[in-house]
């Protein structure tokens, strides 16, 4: 079983660019537009591929580097996750906590590199990223021990199992932190109304600013790591939170028709908010805090079992 | 004694030797190595101890007299103690000759040292004050030596002024023990009653807690130790304050007798207060070594963070969870200490080599001092909690704690750790902020002043300590968990965690680190990607800013990378701006704009004790006449009420 798991945690690797591009067709059809085909993204990766990079004058190995650690974060990062609740045996654990350290490490790279170029707008970018994660990393982990709070455990796969049974869903501790793991999606996926992965206007770019100066292979890389994000947040947010069953098959069903609902509920999202003034996101992010903690609370003084 | 005792004596005279060399003039560097030599003696001695199960010298004894010793947990201490003090030798050596006081600091350096080894080695409660207070006087010495101006003087005075009166708290606490019979004896100051032991606990909580930076008592360390010589400030934020936290172990948790639930939730609020705010004023800091200081803060926190969780968890029975929050905590002593020191030393060599120390000053300096670019780059991702370094495992460690810590009822006792859990994820986020910053502005991008065109990597001795401290990063990085059995197993009343020796940190009944795993899959994974991207066809292009050309006042500075947190947080940081317009016939002829943000501490709890303080001592003076009659008075009218005590019996 674990051998099939291995090989859908791989799919990933090729099936996530499929995530942000399915969520701006569905977008562009409810906006009432024909927008592009979900397939777009890997369009957009095949002609990044064959383009030559660039190099901004004064910068070096960060900035060169930055590209391959990010990938390398993300891809170890899907490795970590489980499917289904079951995964193959890489040797690289799955633990919830050591996947906040890679994506922090991600976040680490591409800020380093935009201060190697010294370009203002990859540096407001990188600024606001920065800032939004201190209040999403807090948020993250919260859900996270919400999450854990069945199992005893921060293993991915055991969280899983947990939150399998049907006792779990009529307590109102699991729903606390599914309004804050589903915040969590919205930040560490750079989507409305936290960031607008559509603008183009830099003054307003919060994930598309540090990637401002890359071009070519090293953008690619960037690009798919960001699908990832979407991939590896996605599954977490459908096998930990959304009904799943303990077997692999049905397991697998259901995480497909998770993951798609995550995806309309993202592009209706998009749809019906607009972006928010930056400054008031981290009161959003600190209300979903409080509603973690108040869940982890009904937890442990027995309302949620 | 045995062979090792007369060992660490050896190495005791070794060190002290080198402190009388580097004094006599023209040995300055002889007696700087043979320092290191001396704590290298010293180290192997902690080593061994704490790998060993056979205790060194005296046991801890209540009776008066000088009594040294060193058990497992003192052996750590020391073990940690030499292999930062080592690399920061090596460094003096070559940073040394040439500054200001040279042969003085280079003596007291070694008498420092001394004294940390003495309060670490102490089995008494005379010996452990008298190294104590030369640990707090002998660095405060050294910065006089070696800098003179009256802004040092004030920083040394606040310094001593404030250690000192938080430091009374030690004295309360270890005089109170000894009184009881109490040092080294838990039973009996549990026999005492919860009043001692509650007296105790607070006094050495302030005490040790003064001494380690916890916030509120913490504002004299980023004061103190930016004003000191590179190899002191690396010292103090290294080990200074560790020894406070060991002096803290050593009496809230071997010594108090038992173990209440509101030392612990205290020492989980305490920590998440010193780490959110000891990271939050280190973001807005333009001073590297003052941001490092802050960052001590921080870290110091994280590690009251894991004691207080692993008191929690005595407190509830869970006996294996609370050595494991325990040696998170001991695992973090270890990682700060190391990189916090490495950082400092990096300071240092880059305020040689540009003159400046303001972050906005520096630049560009990873490609023209690779050596040291390169070993402070790594510093800083291990303190910014990246994996696989070091500072990453520690607190993964620390937030596994935590998170566990959430487990257990009651329920507020839950709710607390549930918040130091996100405290402590948002104070890693917030030092990955600030050091993106510090390593942006320090080694990447272009030079912001002439100077740092022209820098060049320091001396071998200062590569080398550099070089050995962040190697040491990664190592630790890389094999955690072949040393945090050993720490479990000095967490008080329990035999073992069940932790089996391996590199990575497998913690049974949850998710596991395998460090050298992820290091490797990183490692391999980048590198095959970089070959999947082939050799580049880079066209050189410059930086994109909509069509100007990116000159040097386009550069961002220190205060614009935090501004959107500055902003979120305005009604916490509260940063105090200054605009001056000049004009003269309607035209705007200069505009000068400062800004700084103070310490809320400072603001609001020291300034106004100090003006409180000095109003009382104003009221006070009155009694002051200089009139000898009065006096006379004072006399005649404290005669008459003791006589009238007596009278009534007061007096028995």
């Amino acid at each position: 079983m674990s051998a099939l798991a291995a090989i859908v945690q791989l799919l990933g690797v090729a099936l996530a660019p499929l995530l942000p591009g399915s969520i701006q067709a569905l977008k562009a059809r409810l906006q009432g537009r024909r927008g592009p085909s979900p397939w777009q993204p890997y369009r957009t990766l095949r002609r990044l591929w064959g383009k030559s990079a660039v190099d901004p004058e004064g910068t070096g190995v960060v900035y060169r580097f930055a590209p391959p650690v990010v990938a390398a974060c993300l891809l170890a990062a899907l490795v970590i996750v489980p499917v289904a609740g079951r995964a193959g045996d890489f040797g690289l654990g799955h633990d919830a906590l050591v996947l906040v350290g890679l994506l922090a490490l991600a976040r680490f790279a591409l800020a380093a590199a935009a201060w190697d170029t010294g370009s203002g707008f990859a540096l407001m970018g990188a600024a606001r990223d920065l800032m939004i994660a201190v209040f999403g990393e807090a948020l993250l982990v919260l859900a996270l021990l919400v999450a854990a709070l069945p199992a005893h455990s921060t293993d991915l796969r055991a969280m899983s199992a947990a939150a399998s049974a049907g006792a779990i869903w009529s307590g109102p501790a699991h729903w606390c932190g599914a309004i804050a793991f589903a915040l969590v999606i919205l930040v560490e996926t750079g989507r409305q109304p936290i960031d607008n992965p559509d603008t183009h206007l830099e003054l307003t770019m919060i994930h598309e600013g540090p990637l401002l100066e890359y071009a070519g292979r090293d953008l690619a890389f960037i690009q798919w790591a960001a699908a990832a994000r979407h991939w590896v947040l996605l599954l977490l947010g459908a096998e930990l939170f959304l009904p799943h069953g303990r077997a692999f098959g049905a397991g697998v069903g259901l995480l497909v028709m998770g993951v798609l609902g995550l995806c309309a509920a993202l592009a209706v999202i998009e749809t019906a908010e607009a972006k928010m003034r930056i400054l008031r996101v981290p009161a959003l992010l600190g209300f979903g805090c409080v509603v973690a903690l108040a869940g982890a609370g009904l937890w442990v003084g027995g309302v949620g079992a | 004694m045995g062979v090792l005792g007369a060992v660490a004596i050896a190495g005791c005279a070794t060190l002290a030797l080198g402190g009388l060399l580097a004094a006599w003039p023209g040995r300055l560097a002889v007696g700087v190595v043979v320092q290191a030599a001396g704590m290298l003696v010293l180290g192997v001695v902690g080593i061994a101890v704490l790998t060993g199960d056979q205790a060194l010298g005296s046991p801890f004894r209540s009776s008066i007299g000088p009594a040294f010793g060193l058990d497992q947990l003192s052996g750590f201490f020391l073990a940690v103690l030499a292999v930062t003090a080592v690399p920061t030798l090596l460094f003096a050596r070559d940073y040394l000759p040439g500054s200001a006081g040279e042969r003085g600091v280079g003596a007291l350096t070694a008498g420092f040292l001394l004294s940390l080894v003495g309060v670490l080695t102490a089995r008494d409660v005379t010996t452990f004050l008298a190294f104590w207070e030369l640990m707090t006087l002998l660095p405060a010495a050294a910065i006089l030596v070696a800098k003179r101006d009256a802004s040092v003087r004030g920083a040394v005075y606040a310094y001593l002024a404030i250690t000192h009166l938080g430091g009374a708290g030690v004295w309360i606490a270890l005089l109170v023990l000894q009184h009881h019979g109490a040092i080294g004896d838990p039973s009996a100051l549990a026999a005492a009653g919860t009043g001692a032991q509650t007296l105790v606990a607070i006094a050495a909580l302030i005490g040790f807690g003064t001494k380690a930076g916890f916030i509120p008592l913490h504002s004299w360390l980023p004061r103190a130790h930016p004003v000191a010589p590179a190899h002191l400030s690396a010292l103090m934020s290294g080990m200074m304050i560790k020894v406070a936290i060991y002096g803290l172990i050593r009496v809230e948790f071997q010594w108090l007798g038992a173990t209440p639930r509101w030392l612990g939730i205290a020492l989980l609020l305490i920590g998440l207060v010193s780490a959110l705010g000891g990271v939050l004023w280190a973001l807005v800091q333009h001073d590297l070594k003052r941001l490092l200081a802050y960052h001590s803060i921080e870290n110091v926190g994280i590690i009251a963070l894991g004691l207080g969780a692993s008191l929690l968890f005595a407190d509830a029975g869970a006996h294996r969870w609370a050595a494991i929050a325990f040696a998170a905590a001991l695992l973090h002593v270890a990682n700060h200490a190391i990189f916090k020191t490495l950082l400092f030393l990096g300071a240092g060599a880059f305020e040689r080599a540009v003159g400046s120390l303001d972050l906005d000053h520096l630049g560009g300096l990873l490609r023209r001092m690779p050596w040291t670019g390169g070993a402070f780059l790594v510093g800083s991702m291990a303190i910014a909690g990246l994996p696989p370094l070091n500072g990453f495992a520690s607190e993964w460690l620390t937030l596994q704690s935590l998170l566990h810590a959430a487990f257990y009822r009651p329920v507020a006792v839950a709710l607390v750790a549930g918040a130091a859990l996100a405290g402590l994820a948002a104070t890693a986020a917030l030092a990955l902020l600030c050091f993106v910053k510090v390593v942006g502005l320090a080694l990447l991008g272009a030079p912001r002043r002439p100077q740092c065109a022209d820098a060049t990597d320091p001396a071998l001795g200062m590569r080398a300590g550099m070089a050995l401290l962040a190697a040491l990063c990664v190592l630790l990085g890389l094999v955690p968990g072949l040393i945090v059995p050993t720490l479990a197993s000095l967490a008080p009343g329990a035999a073992g965690a069940g932790l089996t020796r391996q590199p990575g940190l497998l913690v049974p009944g949850t998710g596991a680190y395998p460090a050298l795993a992820i290091a490797i899959a990183l490692a391999v994974l980048t590198a095959g990607l970089m070959r999947l991207r082939g050799s580049r066809r880079a066209a050189p292009a410059p930086a994109w800013a909509c069509g100007q050309a990116l000159v040097p006042e386009l550069g961002w500075t220190s205060a614009a990378f935090t501004k959107p947190l500055r902003l979120v947080l305005e009604g916490v940081l509260r940063p105090r701006r200054v605009l001056e317009v000049v004009r003269s016939g309607g035209m705007v002829q200069k505009i000068t704009y400062s800004g700084h943000v103070p310490s809320l501490v400072d603001t609001l709890l020291y300034e106004p004790t100090i003006r409180a303080g000095l109003r009382a001592a104003a009221v006070a003076r009155r009694l002051q006449t200089g009139n000898v009659r009065t006096y006379a008075a004072y006399l005649l009218g404290l005669v008459l009420v003791g006589l009238a005590c007596a009278r009534m019996g007061i007096f028995g």
